[in-house]
């Protein structure tokens, strides 16, 4: 029955109501009968906004209606069945038209090329499929990194496809072809020359031979031209105390295999930067028996870092301090009779030890040093004040170490040259400025005069990849290839290396020394076409008699390069340096600025690979709070998470704080990196630190005075590891060098294990893994390198938050002893491939279940989302896709995924599968050639990323294979082995080798 | 109660029959919708080239590996690539309408659009490679292909179809193989 309601006029008045709004008709109240839903009726804080506030911890709401949602359903019900029931076509598949000789679709291809941070060159193989990058490792044929490189450079094949990369030149904010974009930067660069004006170049660091030789080319051209190389994370101290040491810029390299005792100032050299030092730390760490020679590493240092925590013996002191220790140490050495180099006067420096340092460590630290003598090494933080460097290059030579290569460097830019070129540019020196690869808007530490100044110079370009914040201030955009699309070459100590292109550039980009080339041209000099050609000419003379430059390109690099001779230390710089240490002192609390272990100085903050990874220390994602020290953040009555004005010279961050064990009293500790105002990814995750680097190039990152207090409210931290204990189980274990050589299994006993289920039987193989926590420095390789292996989602902060990240593989970091300075050791913690997996028999459709090689396999399509597997997981290894982190990606992201792992959908839980789908892949080759599987052939990603060798994995099955071999190690556990879930993963316990107690006294 | 009987009776006389039959339609029709061979035996799609294996697999007896060279050394077999083709074509059968279409397609680097006949279910990793190096003939899972003069799919290829032969795969190895099972294990395909 209807009731008809007349078309005009009134509605008859209702009987019944039950408001007064109601009763007299209010328009509001017509509205509300109408809208179920009033605004407001969700909260404004379901919004996801940068205030997004969770309640009762229900998902997010997405603001669709019931109604609609409901529509929606049937609607996507009805089509679903009518796509089922359709005959479809099995689409279309396209072979290549000309196929190029070396590719056969379906295998990869690997080509040597390499990548360059800062200083530092990463030689790396690409492993390309159907012709796109998808994974990096290390070239194992280059002496010095052996087939490892870093985290941030295997994620770096994430920046090839990123989105936001700027396709195509622009002039003014105009899209324009190459010729109107070059031809804009000629002419401004010829009417430069004409007329006198100088012209400003920025760039990076420059570790390229024919880089720099195109550069002294374009000076040439250009005399008027004046090029700054500014690495704002590198630490300018290193500039000015190299200069003052050896008269010339030098590259300081550990060589830790001839190492026996390492003294860190502030270094982090263990922190996975430096895959050559991490090889060298491993070998030395990884031990058969307590008969084996260890090294010793002291540290003293104030924040706490990957470095710290890896350290025998450690000692937190603050960094204004380490300069006055480190000469006090030089002349306790010397009175030891250890000589000093000509000309050293360290009559300024008071004797013993010094207030911070017990006496029995100090004396049992001078002894060490003396005692290795020549294989003594120290080492100073990039971030530490000069005269820290200067100590450490005195020491350094009294013992006449042998484990630190002094080599010549390309000189970098001080903050305070860059400070000059603001200046000149404010003046109106410069007729025009070129930015290449670098983001001094983001970088310089005052960005409003930097702005100023920029906006005075008329002509300003810029060429990189990502517009960012000093794109937004130049009217010409260059967009440059990523280092995977272009040519160059390098040197190392122990080879050259050379780079190659490993795809085809995907947009209309060209390479920065393409640019240059064309500038060169324009300016009237003749140059051969394209930097390719510019590098073949260069090579075809300096390549060694019998090598093609094909084969150097195959290869990667060219052993054996010429050793330049080492700059001697000069002693007369010692006494003002030794002054200087000792009236340093902070004043307030002490800020230490390091670049961030996933963004560095900001030029990753665009990686979500990166922002995801955990740091190793504080295990924050996405975002960099500052590092309270216990002592400091009880006085101040902070707690994690809460809000922070930290404050210097006049700058003010507001920021969320986190309390750091081990950080020495009165020091803070603030990544470098983040805060960025550009890219998808990057913006708005933490904040900017560049504001509190100082001016003054002896300590631009190491300052005082600073001032924190609380802001009021609070933060949640996107951390992956909030809690800190083993809750007494022995989930990892560490060993003095006492305990291994007498009693390596101390209290542990191995359980007596009852099963109730039929032992697991395994007729051919049987996979399993060995883990070296003595060898494992905590600094995340693994996890990148399986994150580009195994397609593994990111999930973003708010996820993290809920603990949701899905990482197959983690670092789990573990403190002992007491909070100010305690022991630390590190557990890469992945599925452990249980022969009885306690996942198993929970999983109602038996989607999880074991292989007859002792895979416990994850079966995608067959999951339903019970999540009970996780639940039941004593590990916590599984991971579940919560939400759809996948399906709306597009090309280009889409183009790094490995094709021969599945990409997840929502609802579906995954984890470790040892890389199963290289097992498969070695399983069949060595099939198809009619032979065994060598032990060794088959690596799991984590395993070939992992650069100090902490990971062997092999077939438990072969009594000969080094993992079988490990298994039966003295220091073998396994986690939680009381449950009788029987582990395919072996850890063997953690080594430390303190001098003072329970240390190997011979080292 | 006589109504109520009237009830009952409507019940049993019709609406129980009517569901019943209601039901067993249902079961039928789905069952006859998700058959596995359903719309795989049989699929022979129009081809932008009208190729034919007959000629060249069949009369010419060229072997399966000289246009499909990735079976032994790729997860996939591959589709030859057309320059392959004009290896031959540039001088045989140049009067035909389709050879022209290919040579115009060599020149200009225009994709060539296969219709793909055969395909595997989602979440699957087939290798190639241990089939065939193991011996099996490309005709126990793509049928007798020489004599196709139009490629016709004449298997499901449905997790069914693999896993009855890797239990039992004597019909498809050659005489002599010391195979006597196939992996039944998930991570063997799927991961």
């Amino acid at each position: 029955m209807k009731t008809r309601l007349p078309e005009h006029g009134p509605l008859e008045t209702p009987r019944f109501w039950r408001t007064l709004e109601e009763r007299i008709e209010t328009p509001e109240a017509q509205q509300a009968a109408h809208d179920e839903f009033l605004p407001g009726a969700i909260p404004p804080s379901f919004n996801m906004g940068p205030d997004y506030n969770d309640v009762h911890g229900l998902p997010p709401q997405s603001g669709v209606s019931r109604r609609d949602f409901l529509g929606l359903v049937s609607a996507a019900a009805a089509l679903a069945a009518t796509v089922a029931c359709d005959r479809k076509g099995q689409g279309t598949v396209v072979p290549y038209t000309k196929r190029p000789v070396e590719v056969i679709p379906g295998v990869a291809n690997y080509y040597a090329s390499a990548h360059q941070e800062g200083r530092r060159v990463y030689p790396v193989l690409v492993k390309t499929r159907e012709g796109r990058p998808i994974h990096l490792t290390g070239n194992d044929e280059h002496p010095g990194v052996k087939g490892k490189t870093s985290p941030r450079t295997m994620a770096d094949v994430l920046r090839l496809y990123d989105p936001d990369r700027l396709r195509a030149p622009k002039a003014s904010g105009r899209v324009v072809s190459w010729a109107e974009a070059e031809g804009h930067l000629h002419a401004a660069l010829t009417g430069a020359k004409a007329a006198g004006k100088p012209v400003l170049l920025i760039s990076g660091a420059v570790a390229s031979p024919s880089r720099k030789a195109l550069l002294a080319d374009l000076k040439t051209a250009l005399p008027t031209l004046e090029h700054l190389a500014y690495e704002p994370a590198a630490g300018d101290a290193v500039e000015v105390a190299a200069l003052a040491s050896f008269g010339q810029a030098v590259d300081l390299q550990p060589r830790l295999a001839k190492a026996k005792v390492i003294l860190s100032l502030g270094a982090d050299f263990l922190n996975g930067e430096d895959p050559e030092a991490l090889g060298a730390w491993g070998a030395k760490r990884r031990l058969k028996s307590a008969q084996e020679s260890i090294n010793r590493l002291w540290v003293l240092e104030g924040p706490l870092t990957l470095t710290g925590t890896n350290a025998d013996e450690r000692v937190p002191v603050s960094p204004s301090r380490l300069g006055a220790m480190a000469f006090a140490l030089a002349k306790e050495l010397a009175g030891k009779g250890v000589a000093l180099p000509a000309g050293t006067d360290l009559s300024g420096v008071s004797t013993g030890a010094p207030a911070e340092i017990p006496q029995a460590t100090w004396a049992s630290l001078v002894k060490d040093l003396k005692a290795a003598g020549r294989q003594a090494v120290v080492l100073c933080g990039a971030q530490m004040p000069a005269e820290v460097h200067q100590a450490a290059h005195l020491l350094n030579a009294m013992l006449g170490s042998e484990a630190v290569a002094a080599i010549p460097a390309e000189p970098l830019a001080t903050v305070k040259e860059l400070e000059t070129a603001v200046q000149g540019m404010a003046a109106g020196r410069f007729a025009a400025v070129l930015f290449w690869d670098v983001n001094p808007a983001y970088t310089f530490p005052q960005a409003a005069a930097w702005k100023d100044a920029v906006a005075k110079v008329p002509v300003r370009a810029w060429i990189g990849q990502v517009e960012d914040e000093t794109a937004a201030q130049c009217q010409l955009l260059l967009p440059e290839n990523h280092w995977l699309e272009s040519w160059g070459d390098f040197s190392t100590p122990s080879a050259a290396v050379l780079q190659q292109p490993t795809i085809g550039t995907l947009y209309d980009t060209r390479q920065g020394e393409d640019v240059l080339l064309d500038v060169l041209k324009a300016l009237g000099a003749a140059v051969p076409d394209g930097y390719h050609a510019y590098l073949q000419a260069r090579w075809k003379k300096e390549l060694p008699f019998g090598t093609s430059f094909e084969q150097a390109l195959h290869d990667g690099l060219v052993k054996g390069e010429a050793k330049a001779s080492a700059p001697s230390f000069k002693g007369a710089s010692v006494a003002a340096a030794a002054k200087r240490a000792a009236a340093s002192r902070a004043e307030g609390l002490e800020l230490v600025l390091f670049p961030g272990f996933a963004t560095h100085d900001g030029r990753h903050a665009n990686n979500s690979w990166l922002q995801e990874t955990p740091d190793p220390i504080s295990k924050m994602t996405w975002d960099n709070p500052v590092a309270v020290s216990v002592q400091d953040a009880k006085a101040l009555g902070i707690e994690e998470g809460d809000l922070v004005n930290l404050s210097l010279d006049g700058i003010t961050l507001k920021l969320p704080a986190v309390i750091q064990p081990g950080q020495a009293q009165g020091v803070l500790a603030l990544a470098l990196g983040y805060g960025r105002t550009t890219g998808g990814v990057a913006k708005g995750m933490g904040v900017n630190a560049f504001p509190l680097v100082g001016l003054e190039p002896a300590s631009t990152h190491v300052r005082s005075g600073a001032r924190l207090a609380k802001a009021g409210g609070k933060k949640t931290l996107s951390r992956t590891q909030s809690h800190h204990r083993m809750e007494g189980r022995d989930l990892v274990r560490s060993l003095t060098m006492d305990e291994f050589a007498h009693d390596p299994q101390g209290h542990h006993h191995r359980p007596e294990l009852v099963t109730l289920y039929e032992e697991q039987r395994f007729p051919d193989h049987k996979w399993g893994m060995v883990i070296d926590l003595a060898a494992c420095v905590g600094c995340s390789a693994c996890m990148v390198a399986c994150q580009s292996e195994n397609n593994v989602a990111t999930v973003g902060p708010e996820q993290v938050a809920r603990g949701r990240e899905m990482h197959w593989i983690r670092i789990d970091r573990y403190y002992e002893g007491e909070l100010e300075n305690p022991k630390v050791v590190h557990q890469p913690m992945l599925c452990q491939h249980c022969d009885n997996a306690p996942c198993e028999n929970v999983c109602p459709v038996n989607a999880t279940n074991h292989s007859a090689e002792g895979l416990n396999q994850m079966a995608y399509n067959r999951c339903v989302g019970t999540r009970y597997c996780a639940n039941n997981c004593p590990y916590k290894v599984r991971r579940f896709n919560f939400l759809e982190y996948t399906a709306f990606k597009t090309e280009p992201e889409t183009l790094v995924y490995n094709p021969e792992v599945t990409v997840r959908p929502r609802g579906i839980m995954e984890k470790c599968s040892f890389c199963v789908q290289r097992i498969n892949d070695g399983k069949i080759r060595a099939k198809g050639e009619g032979r065994a599987i060598l032990d060794g052939e088959i690596t799991t990603a984590c395993m070939a990323g992992c650069p100090s060798d902490a990971i062997v994995f092999g077939d438990l099955k072969d009594p000969k294979s080094k993992v079988s071999q490990l298994v039966a190690a003295t220091r073998a556990y396994r986690v939680l082995e009381e449950l009788g879930v029987k582990p395919a993963i072996t850890y063997l316990a953690d080594l430390k080798n303190p001098a003072l107690e329970g240390g190997h006294h011979e080292a | 109660m006589g109504l109520c009987m009237h009830l009952f009776d409507r019940a049993f006389r019709f609406v129980l029959p009517a569901g019943g039959v209601a039901v067993l339609l249902t079961v039928l029709a789905v069952g006859w919708f998700t058959q596995p061979d359903r719309f795989a035996k049989g699929y022979a799609p129009e081809q932008p080239i009208p190729f034919s294996h007959e000629l060249h697999a069949g009369t010419l007896r060229m072997q399966c590996q000289y246009c499909h060279s990735g079976v032994d050394k790729s997860r996939v077999a591959g589709i030859p690539s057309v320059d392959l083709c004009m290896g031959c074509h540039k001088v045989t059968r140049t009067d035909r309408p389709a050879i022209q279409k290919l040579t115009q397609m060599a020149n200009s680097g225009q994709p060539l659009l296969w219709q793909r006949v055969h395909t595997l279910p989602d979440h699957v990793y087939f290798d190639h490679r241990p089939h065939v190096n193991a011996g099996i003939t490309c005709q126990s899972c793509h049928g007798e292909v020489q004599t196709m003069k139009v490629l016709t799919r004449e298997m499901g290829m449905r997790m069914g179809n693999c896993l009855a032969c890797h239990r039992d795969p004597h019909a498809a190895l050659p005489a002599g193989s010391k195979i006597t099972r196939g992996a039944e294990n998930c991570a063997a395909c799927h991961r």
